[in-house]
């Protein structure tokens, strides 16, 4: 909300400079997101008068005036706007005024004339937008008056952000409050009572409310014989400083009002209403309103609407109707100013997308006690501006009355004990007294406070305990830490889980990227996954930011592959990147969604090749991929198992394989299937790996334990095997371990080759066995004998041949 | 086998001494040693000859095979260490490496700043006793919104823009209804902080509709508000630094009473005023207040009793304030480079 500091001035004395101002509001809860300084000084100026005006000799579009400054003889003065006429009071710029923007006026020939000043436009003076023509002042205005005593000048806006609770603050008069609780000085509340006539304002109409539930009170005034026309200019001025465009005068009254007061009133065109009874009440299935804004809008039932005697004439609190607007012509006014209920309010401004200055006021809601009195204002200032007659009496009907808290029940104690402060009673209830929230003795012995009409906020002794700290200031409030004893921290299992997964990866040269967790809508198509895949089952945000962002992430995969191609577009071609984030499974109905804890993982192979490394000896992406599976799951303590299989659809089949531990799957690795890396445009090598981090968690944490090692001396023998190309090497790897039994410590790959010197269809397998025993040295023999059971062994089920003789390693 | 003369003994020791010598490497020193004083080496085989030896030479033969057996020994230990010496020297010529070739190192890994940050203030709450809470991203509308005092068709709910999903529920909007979870689950006193993404519906050049928030509520018999200050001005200056300092402007939450939201010195002109802080001093960092006994009543808890406070602050605009990004968007950009730095 805009508010602006002249305005502010004739309600409270503000003797503080604007910064302080603003600065004690928002530490008391009124935020100030900005303080605008608006109009420069405009005491140099003068109200002219132009007596003539002539066309320019020589130009078409410039006309030459005599214009009276109040000083001495009138002058000429040669002006380019089409609007300037004689008679006019319009604002004068004589030899050497400086205009807000810097520039100076002299006076000079324009084409060939003598021009001994400027007759100025809203924008040359700084105080508006219209550079259409000329300002045009009041007729009133005393000629050769200072500009600034006419208009005013030098204002100061503030722009406030009001948090929801604080509606009583949408007002010129709820700040004002606000700066008497902080700063001190009296109110100063315009007049409000109009003149009346002697026709009854109850002869013209009668309210009848149906929903009594949805609006506690409506209460109207008629005004007869308005001449609708222009404000004049300090209402104009004042709605402009707030940001509003002036429209006329009994608009702007009801506008002004609302600013005032916080109360939204409308003004209807009496003549236009149909039947002399006004209805507040449901809309119906089906029925129209065209509003203001000349939407033709489709009500509903929840709509509350105001009626006359054939149909809705206003979206109750939110905004009136085109027909029975007020318009140039319009004689007789009806003033409508009423409490709606805030929930009905909002239903309805949210249904239609109409947020007003209305409708904010009433969700916020309004002082119940101020209907009446923004009534009689807006009638009264019709009155005086529009003219007319103000018919005596309001006309009202009044609903079930509006849930209020009137009296809350505080002691000092809960005040300094909530707020951990020693602040006296007096104090407390002085400090409420600057609220208008007055100490009285509650019926049953101690202490209780009225709560304004105003504050319908207010409603728990909580809420007096806030109001006591922000007018005391929480800055004064002393720091203290808590007591309390020091007892054991828990965490969730998966936490840990999840941490140490993250380190993992770093200590395995991954990077952790996070991204915005949003499927687009053909990831899952693009990635092959079929339709009963649990990852269809997405969970689909109905209001997303973008359409094709509808869905949360069921898998990483494709945010993943997306880094890739976003890196790649960059010249980034070899990137090892990590995503610890949730997955969600839709259960349909209003269950919530399964939500997992899952990291994927994205290896892709660059160009580039170390200075070391030879560009052909790099292992497979897989491998790479897969190192990063056993060294995480080795740093997780768990076991990694490999089963050969096409595990992700996305997978090339040729290099894929799920991940177990302790016989379940908790993941997977391969290479990406090539069709999936052409869907997503990459054009690099990619490995993926998957984790399930909650299968993980749920198999609880495993036990580290020590294990005593050998204190014997160890033998190796190293045995290069031919074998079938096709032969899992993990099979012969737990083959071996198995039959070389508990003596058998370790058993290492240590090449793996096929080419020359190897036949076709065949690969040469190197295992390094290493023997111990934990009580003695083994001797040559018993070493020998296992070693021949294992090559036995490689022989019958492998089919495997010894390309040597075992090589003994010491 | 006849013993050697005095003569004889002389040429052999000269021999040996001549082939120790000549050797140029240390496989043929200890080569020409053991054709000496090897197992078979002329020295050794006729010292093992004293004993056919005259009875009246043996003494004379014996000490002088003796001595030109230490003296060979002497000769060759000298050599060797020449030797050793020169191939050492070789050595330390000859290698001879290109330093500034790069190493072998792998590549580095590196966390998050969002995980980096969240580690650093999840360590600093669970030292001082906060146990740490976690709860579902897609929540109901009771536990995000109603059981935290926002009633339905209430403009606080203006506060909080929302995703809906299908079915009629959420993405939480804060972390808050993961107290909810908790404070229903607890006994008083307890203290617990919860951590994790939450979801706004929102996207501008300073916004993200996913973002990351920490929480802490901790609730006792007479957690006050003055607690609350004391926590959160030690917690800053463990994240910022000792000189930062904190402010407490009066605010509105539905579910807590009094409500607050804090600044903190703006770090990058400590508080003069910049384009980082809109020339204030100050950044807007998070919210906080005194548990709602309305909030607490939902959760069982026994409001005449007990009393306590919560808070909670966005986790990225920690890591912006701490690394200096310009927008909350570079952290969500999976970019290698922007990754590896910070």
């Amino acid at each position: 909300m805009r508010l602006s500091l002249q305005w502010l001035a004739e309600w409270i004395p503000l003797e503080i400079p604007p910064e302080a101002l603003a600065e004690r509001l928002t530490m008391g809860g009124i935020e100030v997101d900005a303080i605008e300084r608006s109009g420069a000084d405009l005491s140099a100026f003068r109200v002219g008068h132009v007596l003539e005006r002539e066309a320019h000799p020589n130009a078409d579009r410039l006309s030459v005036c005599r214009v009276d400054t109040g000083e001495g003889e009138p002058v000429r003065v040669v002006c380019g706007a089409s609007n300037v006429a004689a008679g006019q009071k319009v604002a004068f710029a004589g030899d050497g005024t400086r205009l807000p923007d810097g520039t100076a006026i002299k006076r000079s020939k324009i084409r060939g004339v003598v021009s001994n000043g400027m007759i100025c436009s809203e924008v040359e003076l700084g105080i508006g937008a219209d550079a259409s023509g000329i300002l045009v002042l009041d007729d009133a205005a005393p000629v050769g008056a200072a500009l600034s005593d006419v208009i005013g000048s030098g204002d100061v806006a503030l722009e406030l952000s009001l948090t929801p609770n604080r509606g009583d603050c949408a007002s010129v008069l709820g700040i004002a409050r606000e700066v008497r609780a902080h700063f001190g000085g009296a109110l100063c509340v315009p007049e409000t009572a109009p003149r009346e006539g002697a026709r009854a304002a109850k002869d013209d109409v009668r309210i009848e409310i149906e929903e009594p539930a949805d609006c506690h009170r409506y209460a109207a005034r008629v005004v007869h014989g308005v001449r609708v026309g222009p404000s004049p200019d300090w209402l104009a001025r004042r709605l402009e400083s707030i940001g509003l465009r002036p429209i006329n005068n009994v608009v702007d009254v009801t506008n002004l009002v609302l600013f005032e007061f916080g109360q939204p009133t409308h003004a209807f065109d009496l003549a236009t209403l149909r039947g002399a009874t006004v209805r507040v009440r449901a809309a119906r299935e089906g029925e129209k309103l065209l509003t203001l804004d000349q939407e033709d809008r489709e009500l509903d039932p929840d709509d509350l609407v105001i009626a006359d005697a054939e149909r809705a004439i206003a979206l109750a609190g939110v905004m009136g109707g085109a027909e029975t607007e007020v318009r140039a012509g319009t004689t007789s006014v009806l003033i409508e100013s009423a409490h709606f209920a805030p929930a009905r309010v909002r239903r309805s401004a949210r249904r239609h997308g109409l947020m007003t200055e209305a409708s904010y006021r009433f969700e916020r809601g309004v002082d119940r006690a101020g209907v009446a009195r923004a009534a009689d204002r807006v009638a009264r200032l019709v009155a005086e501006l529009a003219g007319g007659e103000v018919c005596a009496g309001l006309v009202e009907a009044t609903g079930a009355p509006a849930e209020t808290v009137e009296e809350i029940q505080l002691d000092a104690e809960r005040v300094n004990r909530v707020l951990g402060t020693a602040i006296a009673d007096a104090e407390i209830q002085a400090l409420l007294s600057r609220l208008d929230i007055q100490h009285r003795r509650a019926r049953g012995g101690g202490d209780a406070y009225r709560i304004p009409t105003h504050r319908n906020d207010l409603a728990r002794p909580e809420d007096l305990v806030e109001e006591v700290g922000r007018i005391y200031g929480y800055d004064r409030i002393p720091t203290t830490l808590p007591v309390a004893p020091l007892g054991p921290v828990h965490a969730p299992p998966l936490r840990a889980v999840a941490e140490q997964t993250r380190d993992a990866f770093r200590a395995a040269g991954l990077l952790e990227c996070m991204m915005l967790p949003f499927l687009r809508s053909d990831d899952l198509d693009r990635l092959g996954i079929g339709g009963e895949d649990p990852r269809r089952r997405t969970v689909a945000i109905a209001n997303p930011v973008l359409e094709d962002e509808a869905r949360m992430e069921s898998t990483l995969v494709p945010g993943l592959l997306r880094a890739v191609h976003r890196n790649q577009t960059r010249q980034i071609d070899a990137v090892q990147l990590f995503n610890l984030s949730r997955v969600f499974f839709a259960r349909g109905g209003s269950t919530l969604p399964e939500e997992r804890v899952a990291v994927s993982a994205v290896i892709t192979r660059g160009e580039r090749v170390a200075w070391y490394e030879a560009q052909d000896d790099r292992p497979a992406p897989f491998f790479q991929a897969k190192g990063v599976v056993e060294r995480v799951l080795r740093d997780l303590s768990r076991p990694a198992e490999f089963a050969p299989e096409w595990a992700e659809p996305y997978h090339h089949p040729g290099a894929s394989s799920a991940v177990r531990v302790e016989g379940a799957r908790v993941g997977s690795v391969g290479e990406l299937h090539p069709d999936v890396a052409a869907r997503f445009d990459l054009e690099v090598p990619c490995a993926l790996l998957e984790l399930d981090l909650s299968a993980l968690a749920a198999q609880g944490a495993p036990r580290t334990a020590y294990a005593e090692v050998s204190r014997q001396p160890q033998s190796s023998r190293d045995l290069a095997v031919l074998l079938d190309r096709e032969t899992p090497a993990g099979d012969v790897l737990a083959a071996i371990q198995q039959t070389g039994g508990t003596q058998l410590v370790r058993t290492d790959l240590f090449d793996c080759y096929e080419g020359t010197g190897v036949p076709s269809g065949k690969k040469s397998l190197a295992f390094r066995l290493v023997f111990q025993r934990h009580d003695r040295t083994l001797v040559e023999a018993e070493v020998n004998r296992l070693v021949d059971r294992v090559v036995k062994m490689l022989g019958h089920r492998f089919d495997g041949e010894l390309r040597n003789a075992p090589r003994r390693e010491e | 086998m006849t013993s050697r003369t005095s003569q004889e003994l002389a040429e052999l020791e000269r021999e040996a001494v001549e082939a120790i010598e000549a050797a140029d490497s240390l496989p043929r020193l200890l080569e020409a040693r053991s054709q000496v004083l090897g197992r078979k080496g002329t020295i050794t085989e006729s010292l093992r000859g004293i004993g056919a030896a005259d009875p009246a030479d043996r003494a004379r033969l014996g000490r002088e095979l003796n001595l030109a057996k230490q003296r060979i020994e002497a000769r060759f230990a000298d050599r060797r260490a020449a030797l050793e010496a020169g191939a050492r020297e070789r050595e330390l010529r000859e290698h001879r490496l290109d330093v500034t070739l790069p190493g072998t190192g792998l590549r580095s890994g590196h966390l998050h700043p969002v995980t980096q940050l969240e580690r650093e203030m999840v360590a600093f709450f669970t030292g001082l006793g906060f146990s740490i809470e976690d709860g579902p991203q897609v929540e109901t509308d009771y536990n995000n919104f109603e059981a935290l005092n926002f009633p339905p068709d209430h403009p606080a709910r203006d506060m909080q823009d929302t995703f809906y999903v299908e079915g009629g529920n959420l993405l939480r909007t804060h972390t808050s209804p993961v107290q909810i979870r908790a404070m229903q689950r607890l006994e008083p006193p307890f203290r617990f902080v919860v951590t994790g993404r939450v979801y706004r519906h929102d996207f501008g050049p300073r916004s993200s509709p996913m973002f990351h928030q920490i929480e802490g509520v901790m609730v006792d018999e007479r957690t006050s508000f003055g607690d609350l200050k004391g926590i959160l001005y030690a917690f800053a200056r463990q994240l910022f630094g000792a000189r930062v300092d904190l402010r407490f402007r009066a605010s509105y939450f539905p579910f807590t009473e009094p409500s607050a939201e804090f600044d903190v010195t703006c770090p990058n002109c400590a508080g003069a005023g910049c384009g980082t802080c809109s020339q204030s001093g100050w950044i807007e960092w998070g919210g906080c207040g005194m548990v709602h006994p309305r909030v607490l009543e939902n959760c069982q808890i026994d409001a005449e009793r007990y009393q306590g406070f919560a808070f909670g602050m966005g986790i990225d605009r920690a890591a912006m304030i701490r690394f200096g990004l310009p927008s909350i968007h570079v952290l969500f950009e999976p970019d290698a480079r922007i990754l590896e730095q910070i």
